[in-house]
């Protein structure tokens, strides 16, 4: 069993108290540039995910408690959570560092801030 | 046509009989959510205004002033418990004083059944339904959070040490009653933690 800290309200509880909601960090190419996108982009934004095996980033839910959506970083080998951190923010630096293969060439590839809702 | 009239959600319900501890609905609460952000300092002055109380932005606490209590349900949520009959006049002056704030005051008096627990022993027989360790400390009275309970979702207010309103959603009080009345009987009560009284 998974033991979850929210970072927003701070309940600390096994996973059936959460919801994991997949990959963090898709980026939806419409909203850069809505008048240009490729079938092969909008394809790889709705179907096309990460599999790594060790660090990942997941989008997760606060499902019963403040029910706020939040990221976390978990090693797909270990099960072990690395860090939680808001929905709106980029993982700390120090994980992002250690990223490996196409999560690597993501964070490489972002030169900009995750848009603020 | 037929008349409207208020029937509580857990009407015909089976009798709370032979139970470790005492159980039965309070059918007469009046519930409003409150949804605003704790940023604005004038949604927070309004809210005071009108409950006479700030509102509590510690997560999973309490506030209570007079016949009106508040819980914390969320960093932008809330839910206040005043008498049925207030809740109409409550929300009309809410609404008054937020207005042009941006925030919303919903009255939610019949979106929930409320449930209340109450003697020794509780504590022990609603962790039978959630992963939550009631026995840890952190839930002292006026402690409130929303919890997985008995595979549903329901919101925990400790009233006091040994009285507890579990609020579940209205279409499954009836399905928590039933979970209550078998999990409460006394040949189920259990001891944790070194408390047992183990026969052979």
């Amino acid at each position: 069993m998974l033991i979850v800290t929210c970072p927003v309200c701070g309940a600390e509880g096994d996973e059936t108290d959460f919801h994991a909601a997949g990959q963090a960090h898709v980026r939806r190419p419409a909203t850069t540039d809505p008048s240009n996108i490729t079938d092969e982009e909008q394809r790889d934004y709705l179907f096309i995910r990460h599999n790594p095996k060790g660090l990942h980033f997941e989008r997760w839910r606060c499902d019963r408690g403040c029910g706020k959506w939040f990221h976390a970083a978990r090693d797909t080998v270990t099960m072990e959570f690395k860090a939680f951190y808001k929905i709106t923010d980029l993982p700390p630096p120090e994980l992002m560092a250690q990223a490996k293969g196409s999560w690597a060439e993501y964070f490489a590839s972002r030169n900009q801030p995750e848009i603020k809702a | 046509m037929s008349e409207l009239a208020y029937e509580s959600p857990l009407a015909g319900a089976a009798a709370a009989d032979g139970l470790a501890v005492s159980l039965r609905e309070i059918p007469d609460r009046g519930m409003i959510d409150l949804r605003g952000l704790t940023s604005d300092d004038a949604f927070k002055a309004a809210a005071k205004g009108v409950l006479g109380v700030g509102l509590p932005t510690a997560p999973r606490t309490s506030v209570s002033w007079g016949d009106i209590k508040v819980l914390w349900l969320s960093v932008d949520q809330w839910l206040i418990l005043c008498p049925r009959t207030k809740v109409h006049a409550l929300i009309a002056d809410l609404r008054g004083a937020l207005s042009g704030i941006h925030s919303l005051a919903v009255d939610v008096s019949d979106m929930r059944a409320v449930i209340r627990m109450e003697g020794d022993g509780a504590r022990e027989i609603l962790m039978k339904g959630t992963s939550l360790d009631l026995l840890s400390g952190d839930y002292t009275a006026g402690t409130c959070r929303r919890m997985r309970f008995a595979e549903i979702a329901a919101l925990l207010h400790v009233v006091e040490d040994d009285i507890f309103d579990v609020y579940v959603f209205r279409s499954y009080a009836h399905y928590t009653w039933d979970f209550l009345l078998a999990t409460a009987r006394e040949p189920a009560a259990i001891r944790l933690f070194g408390k047992q009284s183990v026969s052979l």
